[in-house]
Order: structure tokens, then sequence, then C-alpha cells
């Protein structure tokens, strides 16, 4: 996927990104990180066709995503947004099925096991008969990201999925994510509020203030405590932690 | 199929079947099991011509335009997101009927069908319903469908001196309309079947929708259409029928749970045991008199309505 100055605002109002040229690199993990406000999800949207540059083009494949159908993007981009509303209650298995729809027709009829290597791979199979309102935060956002991977895509982007999850649930829905990359060979854009995980996780990040790309790349390149601090505009402090490696820390100004 | 929707369809069936069978014995003719029998075997004509032109038609309509209004009501739900949404409640029904008067009027030949007049009326209130504001806000929706049904009844009664609600009735239905209602009822019916996993699509938003590939829009215009269609289709025949759209799906839900597949089936069988036992009790209530199946549903279906949602019985009705 390829962003050529790719900017973006609502009715001539303030731009809320500007010109962000970048490549994701296929088969890899890409973080965005940056402060609340910055541009993250908008930029993520962007991505997915789901809003539009008001200047700029993202190409993916050499094919511009604004040129797309609708069909063809959901067949190669899948997205698990932040806020996953139902109007109604499903049965786990059926909100997989929906993925499927990106590939079949409208009136197809998916079978039950056309969705089960997505359920297994996300650790929801036990789930498959039980109501979406029966499960807790964490469960449920695996079976969006079920739902999403059942699209078969080759980029599945995130906005913020660990949000709302405890710890526990954090480190196991990344590692439902790390194995989906593995297997699938998938790219995945995410974007993370939790700096180390993403550090940890990613082969590529995108730093992001006020709209702009302010420096991307491998993470290694990024333990770099005046840089972080200038995005977050907080003091921010890398410490090394033994058979850990570096670890990102934000403290106040008089602490040190 | 669950063993609870085995056992609420198995039962809804046998409820029909038994209503159907005492709806041809009772009436100002009353038959016992052996007459109806004999009748049917061709010992007596008499008796055999009130069943076959008198009865059969009537509850044969009453079955159709039950299982339709109900299949209408569970699929306008799902479009608006909305439990409360029904044709009759939303004004649908009541601008069909109102045209086809007006057109009674203006287009005195009548060159079209009733049923067309009804589908335009309905079609025209459904696609100014389903404006994106309203369907974001289900208070208004509701508030705005009340008060268009409530004008198209004022305006009905203004040029007709009747009132919208309570005429409707499957008195003195023939052959013929029976059939009509028959073909249009079965097409519709058959329809919504088939569309019936699309209802189920609309519980996603529809940004979540477009994501995988699929347009809301085109989605709902279609079910929309079978709405139209299936009410339009009931009220160009018979008139309104208020509430069967409300109650049976909601009555569906809470029997088999969230799956449209299952609801709308479920929905028609029940509404065509309702409206069949709704008019079947008019007809032989206060003989030689009749009570309209429509008069009856009002005053049964005003309070159940009130109760379901007061009671919170049939949880998370929005």
């Amino acid at each position: 996927m390829k962003l050529d100055n790719v900017s973006f605002s609502f009715h001539a109002g303030q731009p809320i990104i500007q010109n962000i040229s970048a490549d994701v690199v296929p088969g890899s993990i890409l973080s965005i990180i940056g402060p609340n406000g910055a541009g993250k999800t908008t930029l993520l949207k962007l991505m997915a066709n789901q809003l539009k540059p008001t200047s700029g083009q993202i190409s993916l494949n050499d094919q511009f995503l604004a040129k797309m159908t609708r069909k063809q993007l959901a067949s190669k981009i899948a997205v698990v947004s932040q806020q996953n509303h139902l109007y109604d209650d499903m049965q786990v298995i059926d909100v997989v099925k929906m993925g499927r729809l990106a590939k079949h027709h409208l009136l197809a009829t998916v079978e039950d096991k056309e969705v089960l290597p997505y359920l297994e791979m996300t650790r929801t199979s036990s789930l498959a008969h039980r109501a979406m309102s029966h499960l807790s935060g964490g469960q449920r956002q695996r079976v969006w990201i079920a739902s999403a991977i059942a699209q078969e895509p080759q980029y599945l982007l995130l906005d913020e999925p660990t949000t709302y999850l405890d710890i526990r649930y954090q480190s196991d829905l990344m590692a439902v994510i790390a194995e989906l990359h593995k297997k699938k060979n998938m790219t995945i854009v995410m974007i993370l509020h939790d700096i180390n995980q993403a550090f940890k996780m990613s082969d590529q990040l995108w730093l992001i203030r006020n709209g702009r790309l302010i420096a991307q790349g491998a993470p290694s390149r990024y333990y770099d405590e005046k840089l972080l601090s200038d995005i977050f505009n907080i003091s921010i402090h890398i410490v090394t932690i033994p058979n850990y490696g570096h670890y990102i820390i934000e403290l106040p100004a008089d602490s040190f | 199929m669950t063993k609870r929707e085995i056992i609420w369809y198995s039962l809804a069936v046998l409820l029909l079947i038994v209503s159907i069978w005492v709806s041809l014995m009772m009436g100002a003719t009353p038959f016992s099991s052996s007459q109806i029998f004999s009748a049917f075997s061709g010992h007596n004509d008499a008796d055999l011509n009130i069943l076959v032109q008198i009865r059969a038609p009537r509850i044969l309509a009453s079955l159709v335009c039950g299982g339709m209004l109900a299949v209408a009501g569970a699929i306008s739900q799902s479009t608006f997101h909305n439990r409360l949404a029904d044709p009759s409640i939303l004004g649908v029904t009541g601008a069909g009927s109102f045209l086809i008067l007006i057109a009674g009027f203006l287009v005195p030949a009548f060159p079209f069908d009733k049923m067309i007049y009804a589908f335009i009326g309905g079609g025209l209130t459904l696609l100014f319903l389903s404006s994106k504001s309203l369907l974001q806000n289900s208070f208004k929706l509701i508030i705005i469908g009340v008060a268009l049904s409530l004008t198209f009844s004022g305006f009905q009664q203004l040029f007709s001196g009747d009132s919208l609600v309570g005429t409707s009735t499957f008195n003195g239905i023939t052959w013929s309309d029976t059939l009509t209602l028959l073909i249009t009822g079965v097409i519709g019916l058959v329809a919504a079947m088939i569309l019936a996993p699309w209802a189920n699509y609309l519980k996603m938003s529809d940004q979540q929708l477009a994501l995988r590939g699929v347009s809301a829009r085109f989605i709902r215009f279609w079910l929309l259409a079978v709405v139209v269609y299936l009410s339009s289709g009931a009220t160009a025949e018979i008139g309104v029928i208020p509430f069967v759209g409300i109650i049976v799906p909601n009555i569906s839900r809470y029997l088999v749970g969230h799956d449209y597949q299952t609801i709308i089936p479920l929905s028609m069988l029940i509404g065509s045991w309702l409206l069949l036992t709704i008019d079947t009790i008019g007809r032989t209530i206060t003989l030689p008199g009749e009570i309209p199946a429509a008069t009856i549903m009002t005053v049964v279906g005003g309070p159940f309505l009130v109760w379901m949602l007061w009671g919170q019985k049939f949880n998370e009705v929005r």
C-alpha cells in the first residue's frame, strides 16, 4: 500500500492529515503511534477508503483505492474498528460468517465449516454458538477480528484493538494477532496506545503528530527519548530491563 | 434447528390446524366435526356450500393476511432497527388506504388495481421515513410515523366519513378476492423468506457492512420493497389492521431468539393464527352481528403492546 502526499480535512476545516507519503511494506506489522487527536484513526480510515483524501492518492498493488469497488476493497482490506456496535444480538458464528460476504454474492449461504478456521485462529471456536451480548470485551474483540480475517484480506487494519481490555486480554489478543500475521502472512496495520507494545510487536512504526508523519521505520531506530518526548509532549525516559530490553516510561518532568 | 425452535414451530402449526378446524365449525350455522366430514364427503350440499363458498375463503384470507402483516412487521423492525416500527404504526398502510380512497374520487374509472395505489402510498411513506435523520433516531421515527398514520386516518374520515381503523373486515370476502390475496401473499412471503438473511445483516452498521463489501442501502431498499408489497397487498384487499406487525414479531423473538431466519417464518405462522382467531371470534361473538377484525385487534393489541413495553417482558424493546 502506498500513500502519496495524502491530506484530509472536513469541509474546509482544519487539516487533520497533512501531506503524508509512506509505504506499507507487504507482510509487515506496522503500528501507528502518536498522541490523542494526532489523526491516527482518520489515517486508518483513509487507508480503508472509509474516508476519501482531500488531496493525494492511496494505492494498493498499483491500483487507486478510490477507483476500486466496495467488493474489491473488502476482499483486500479488512478493518476492526474501535467500536463495533450491533443493533440486535447475533450468534458469534453469524458475525464471523458475515466476513465471508466479501467473497460471496449476497444471497449465498455460508456453511459453518467455511468459517471454522477463522474461529480457531482467533481462539473463539468454543464460543461459536454463544450470543455476542454474553461475551466479555476481550472475547468480543476476538470475534470481530475473526469476522475481519474471514474476508481473507491482504491487509488487516486494527484501530486500538486492545482498548477496554485488561492486561491479560491485551497480551492474549496480541498473541492472536502475531499468530495470524505469521500463519496468513497478512499485512497488519494497527493503532496502538501502548508504546511498548507497539515497539515490541512491530516491524515498522509510523510516528504521527498533528496530522503529520514525523518519523517512519524500524522500532529499534526510535528508542529516542527526545523524539518521543517531542511527539507525546511529555517527559519520556527509556530504561533497560534485563532479559527484556528497552522499556519506555513516561515521567513527570521534575522526577529526575 | 434448535430444540426450542422445533417446539415452538410445532406448537404454532398445531395451534393453526386446530384453529382452522374450529373456525370451520363456528358461525351463524354451527357444524360439528362429523357434519363437516359428511359435507366434504358429498353428503350434504347445503353445508358444503357454506363451508366452501363462505367459510373457506374467509379463513384462507385471514390466514394469508395475518402472515403478510406479521412478516411485513418483522422485516420493517429489522430495517428500522426499531422493534416498534410496524407498517400500521408508521402510517404506511394508512397512506395506502388513503390513496385508494382518493383514487376512487379522482379516477372513478379505476384504471388500476387498488393494490397499485396502496403500493404507491405505502412506498412514498416508507421512502420518506427511511431518510437518514429518522433512521438514526428511533424516537423521532415512531412519533413521525404515528403522526402520519393519524393524519391519513383523519383525512380518510374527512373524505369518507369512515375512520381508518375499525372498518377493515373479512366479512363478505369472495373467492376471487381471496385468490388475489393468496397470489399476492405467496409471492411476497416467498420473497421475504429468501431475503430473511438480509434482515440479519442489517444488525451491523452501514459502515461495517460497507467494509464487508455490502451496500446497506441496497439491502434496505429491497427489504422495504417487500414490506410495502406485503402490507399494501393486505391493505388493498382488507383495509388497515393494526398491531399484528408489531406484536407478533416481538412474540416470535421472545420465543426463538434473534435470528430473522427463524423469526420471520414463525411470525408468519403466529400472525396467521392470530388473525384467524381474532376474525373467528369477531364473527361469532355477537351473532347475528359481527365485530370487524381490525376493531378487535385494536382493542386487544393496544393493551397488549402497553403491557409488553411496560413490563420489559420482551427485553430490549427499543
